[in-house]
């Protein structure tokens, strides 16, 4: 393992790696070795009431055939395009609100703090308790505005516990994109705003030719940390809907959950890997269409 | 002058839409913990305040609401203290030092921020219960230390890379140890960066929810995430006003730490993904 | 000076982190969840046996419905924890806690005290408390599925008794909640638990088996059957064709919500367990004197049948005051406790001796009721994956509920479920 451009005595490798230590230690005992053991428990028939054995991949084969977990998956999947898109565009708009300079925008950037920084658990009891089908303020406002005639059943029903979930999440993770793209714009030099003014383009011009590619990278970080993060989602499901109704509203997380707290955790293992390699695999996508975005520049 | 005017209304409107959708369900929250019927926007039913649901919820044993808070605490703030020392003691060799393998450091972790918590879950499980660590504070404060170690790297790598080598060299010159260096020169510079790093850690290991959910068991070591979550009714229908108040209670020091430092939240935020 | 701060911080943090390591400290606990007034009950009990014994048994309150109950205990055991020392099961998790190793075998108990479990009814013992002859649990109670009716409204309609045939119950229904709804537009014929959870099997189990079936046969889950498909059809009738159950039936109806409803005065008929019957007696109940209590309608040419529940009380394998705990089942088993079981909430005592109590029959004519619905219990598979078996019965009966699909379809797709469960978890 030849390094010649590095010279390094063997005292202060000693050193560093005493430094990284607690580090390295940790990430193993905590993080991979429980991800290798899921793995591994997944090869396995892990049932509390039944001797454990070897079964390869019967427990994948299983999941093939599941067509809850598929329906998991698709509710999954199609959370993560419709959260995260809709995060996009109304971070958006609120980073260019936030850009310009106002009375009160220390209080706003507070403000938009507060939802992200709540435990998703808390806030989404109170969005429980504002969807409430009879008592519920968001109903009352909904019936008193005119918009609908009669109460709306927001967590009952499969299309209205979707959009549900989607409103929360949207509301609690909007803020986070929203200070990415903020820090990405203010490094967008203001001459080149002014120059194009002078040019004499409009707003949306200016909005799609300079701010759009010069955030690119920023856009695409804060994507892959939210479509990372949207994949995983179990709290809020839990305390929302608890997967309901029916499973409708079952997320990849919370369908494995399920299976541990029953006690097939083998079932379960094997569900969980599912959403590493999801993960994984969008990780990868991502990286790969940031950095050819990027050389397009 | 016509769009200056436009974008001027469109602004303070778009300021105002922010505002209200952020702050309101937390308004309608404290409404409702403060009144006698959760159910006032009914037909018939009266809208009374009282304080009545706070006293009930902090005097009630049986709820543990500042058993839940406590826990919570404790174990935020050791599992941030820890994330940020061993993240500093990392990215100060990365950025100081050459080794075998220093590039490997921060891409693992980063890889390894990614992994889902259910993937972990299962087999952390039992290993806590090997451990015989469930319901207690250990079981929780090492997985919170390892979650927050990703972001922490990247944001005390950024930090230290950003302070110039020469003091290092110089006090090395001087006959100082690295830990010396450590302590007496780079720390205090590093402190802005490390009290960002600490905030956010604590307060992504404060609202965790799956691992409290699974390796706790009662007030010995639940966290209020949990504890408001599973809050059911003392008296079937669910107790809306006293949930409520639980949570103004849970959150209040979520909202200190912001109000206080906000400053340092964003700049940590912004850090670890821009610059990243 | 800075770093000697953080390092006393540092030791702080930890001890106070080791405190709540310790496990020195010996809780004596049981775990009980169900409706509130149940649980009071419960902790009347409790500091009655510790009065007695001296003991500091804790009372842990769980939630009211059985699902959640049961998700917090097996975290728990599944941790191997050694609280909570005794719980109460529901009859249809016996067998995934015996066969999983949680529950303490409790003969040498019972023959160490001379504990007689001739008292208790043995089929049941036989059938869930003892696997392979080994005694795991004891019954406290006994639960079974029955017919609340408003008496005063039959009469006052000419009825002379409460219906005895699903058709019957109908047509009562029908002419009843007609006239009704001119006063409270609120009112329907018969409120029972269509919800997507586990009362949903129970009342399923009881539409089908009031109709000649049953889940299981010779040992096998087998489901679709006509007349399965006849009985399914039914449930589906009461909410869609007939309109005498509400659309909320499969959405939220669970005991509680089902007991409000016919206790507010807005239903005719309810099925509900035996709990519900002194709380609708009750001085503030709008519906006191009023009602009257019998076994569940059947299908012509059939039998009643009532779902057989209950809960039963064990100690958990992981408990460090497994003596102690053992007191607190003797308690509970007693003549005196059982009787004021019936008494103050209505349960159907698991002692057989205390049925024919005088006092009992006294204050409680209805207790003939439970005895006679007791005869004609069906139940629910005793299986270690009862709890998917369930899962799959109550998507799928509620999918039917909803109008999403048909009965046939329903049970097709049930058996097909069912099948593949089987193939997983019923091999060795």
């Amino acid at each position: 393992m030849a390094r010649s451009r590095k010279k390094y005595s063997s005292g202060q490798t000693w050193q560093a790696y005493i430094f990284n230590s607690p580090l390295i230690l940790i990430t193993l005992i905590f993080v991979f070795l429980p991800v290798a053991g899921t793995l591994i428990t997944g090869f396995f028939r892990n049932v509390t009431f039944m001797p454990n054995k070897f079964i390869f991949l019967e427990n994948f084969y299983r999941l093939f055939g599941d067509v809850h977990f598929w329906q998991s998956v698709r509710f999954t999947l199609l959370f993560v395009f419709v959260s995260v898109g809709l995060e996009l565009v109304l971070g958006m708009m609120f980073a260019l609100i936030l850009n310009e300079a106002f009375p009160g925008r220390g209080l706003m950037r507070v403000a938009i703090l507060i939802p992200w920084a709540i435990p998703v658990a808390i806030s989404a009891r109170i969005w429980q308790l504002m969807y409430n089908f009879d008592f519920g303020v968001i109903n009352y406002i909904v019936i008193h505005l005119g918009f609908v005639s009669s109460p709306v059943n927001w967590l009952g029903s499969p299309v209205g516990a979707f959009f549900s979930i989607v409103i929360s999440d949207i509301w609690k993770t909007t803020p986070f994109i929203t200070i990415i793209l903020l820090a990405g714009l203010s490094l967008i030099p203001d001459e080149l705003y002014k120059q194009a003014m002078i040019d004499g383009t409009n707003f949306i011009q200016r909005f799609y030719y300079i701010t759009i590619p010069l955030l690119r990278p920023v856009i695409v970080v804060a994507l892959l940390f939210r479509t990372i993060d949207a994949i995983r989602i179990f709290d809020l499901i839990y305390v929302l809907t608890g997967g309901g109704p029916g499973g409708s509203t079952s997320s990849i997380s919370l369908y494995a959950f399920k299976y541990y707290i029953t006690g097939d955790f083998g079932y379960g293992s094997a569900i969980s890997i599912v959403v590493f390699i999801l993960a994984s695999a969008l990780a990868v996508l991502y990286i790969k269409f940031g950095n050819f975005a990027g050389e397009l520049k | 002058m016509k769009e200056e005017k436009v974008k001027k209304i469109l602004l303070y409107a778009g300021a105002i839409f922010l505002f209200i959708f952020c702050i309101a369900p937390f308004v309608w929250m404290v409404i409702v913990s403060l009144n006698k019927h959760p159910d006032f926007l009914s037909n018939n039913v009266p809208f009374i305040l009282t304080i009545n649901n706070y006293i009930q919820v902090l005097t009630t044993k049986s709820v543990h609401l500042l058993d839940y808070l406590r826990n919570s605490i404790i174990i935020s703030l050791a599992a941030a203290f820890f994330a940020t020392f061993f993240a500093s003691l990392s990215a100060y060799s990365i950025t100081r030092m050459n080794f075998p393998g220093k590039i490997f450091i921060p891409i693992a972790l980063l890889g390894f921020s990614m992994f889902p918590q259910i993937s972990i879950v299962g087999y952390l499980f039992k290993m806590m219960t090997d451990f015989n660590w469930i319901n207690t504070y250990y079981a929780l404060i090492f997985p919170y230390i390892t979650l927050g170690l990703p972001l922490a790297l990247w944001i005390m790598l950024s930090h230290f890379s950003q302070l110039s080598k020469e003091l290092d060299e110089a006090a090395l010159v001087d006959g100082a140890s690295r830990f010396q260096i450590l302590r007496k020169i780079i720390f205090p510079i590093a402190l802005p960066g490390a009290f960002s790093t600490f905030m956010l850690i604590f307060i992504y290991s404060f609202n965790e929810f799956l691992f409290a959910l699974m390796f706790t068991i009662d007030y010995k070591a639940r966290t209020i995430p949990v504890g408001i979550a599973l809050f059911e009714g003392l008296y079937g229908q669910i107790p809306w006003g006293y949930i409520m108040a639980a949570a103004v209670v849970a959150i209040i020091p979520v909202i200190l730490l912001i109000a206080l430092f906000q400053k340092y939240i964003i700049q940590g935020l912004t850090e670890g993904a821009v610059k990243g | 000076m800075k770093a000697r701060i953080i390092l006393i911080l540092t030791v702080l943090l930890i001890s106070i982190s080791g405190i709540h390591c310790s496990k020195s400290e010996k809780d004596f606990t049981i775990w009980i969840g169900g409706a509130p007034e149940e649980v009071d009950f419960w902790a009347k009990l409790v500091s009655e046996f510790n009065k007695q014994t001296g003991y500091n048994l804790q009372l842990i309150r769980q939630p009211t419905y059985t699902d959640q109950r049961r998700q917090e205990l097996v975290i728990s055991l599944e941790a191997k924890q050694p609280d909570p020392d005794m719980f109460l099961m529901d009859v249809v998790w016996i067998n995934q806690f015996i066969k999983s190793n949680w529950l303490e075998p409790l003969d040498k108990y019972v023959t160490k005290s001379n504990f007689n479990t001739d008292v208790f009814f043995q089929k049941v013992l036989n059938s869930v408390d003892r696997y392979r002859n080994k005694l795991y649990a004891l019954p406290v109670f006994m639960d079974v599925g029955l017919l609340y009716y408003r008496k005063d409204l039959l009469n006052k309609f000419g009825y002379n008794g409460p219906p005895k045939t699903w058709s019957e119950l109908v047509n009562e229904s029908l002419k009843i909640q007609k006239a009704e709804r001119k006063d409270d537009p609120n009112f329907y014929g018969y409120v029972w638990q269509g919800a997507q959870y586990e009362g949903l099997v129970c009342n399923f189990l009881e539409f089908i088996a009031s109709n000649g079936d049953s889940i299981m046969k010779d040992g096998k889950i087998d489901l679709n059957t006509p007349q399965n498909e006849k009985a399914l059809q039914l449930m589906t009738d009461l909410i869609h064709k007939y309109k005498i159950s509400p659309l909320n039936t499969y959405t939220e109806m669970k005991e509680e919500e089902t007991r409000r409803a016919f206790q507010r005065g807005d239903a005719l008929f309810e099925r509900n367990w035996t709990y519900a019957w002194n709380l609708a007696q009750d001085n503030d109940s709008p519906v006191k004197g009023k009602i009257g209590l019998t076994v569940l309608p059947h299908f012509d040419d059939n039998q009643s049948v009532s779902t057989l529940g209950g809960w039963h009380i064990g100690i958990s394998r992981f408990s460090d005051e497994k003596e102690k705990a053992w007191k607190f089942i003797q308690f509970v088993s007693s003549y005196e406790v059982q009787k004021s079981l019936v008494l103050n909430v209505g349960w159907n005592p698991a002692r057989k001796d205390v049925y024919n109590d005088k006092e009992v029959i006294a204050k409680l004519p209805t207790v003939k009721i439970l005895y006679d619905a007791l005869q004609h219990t069906a139940a629910r598979p005793t299986l270690p994956y009862y709890s998917q078996v369930s899962d799959v019965i109550q998507r799928y009966v509620n999918d039917c509920l909803a109008g999403k699909i048909n009965p046939k379809e329903a049970l097709e797709k049930m058996q097909k479920e069912e099948d593949e469960l089987v193939k997983i978890y019923g091999t060795k």
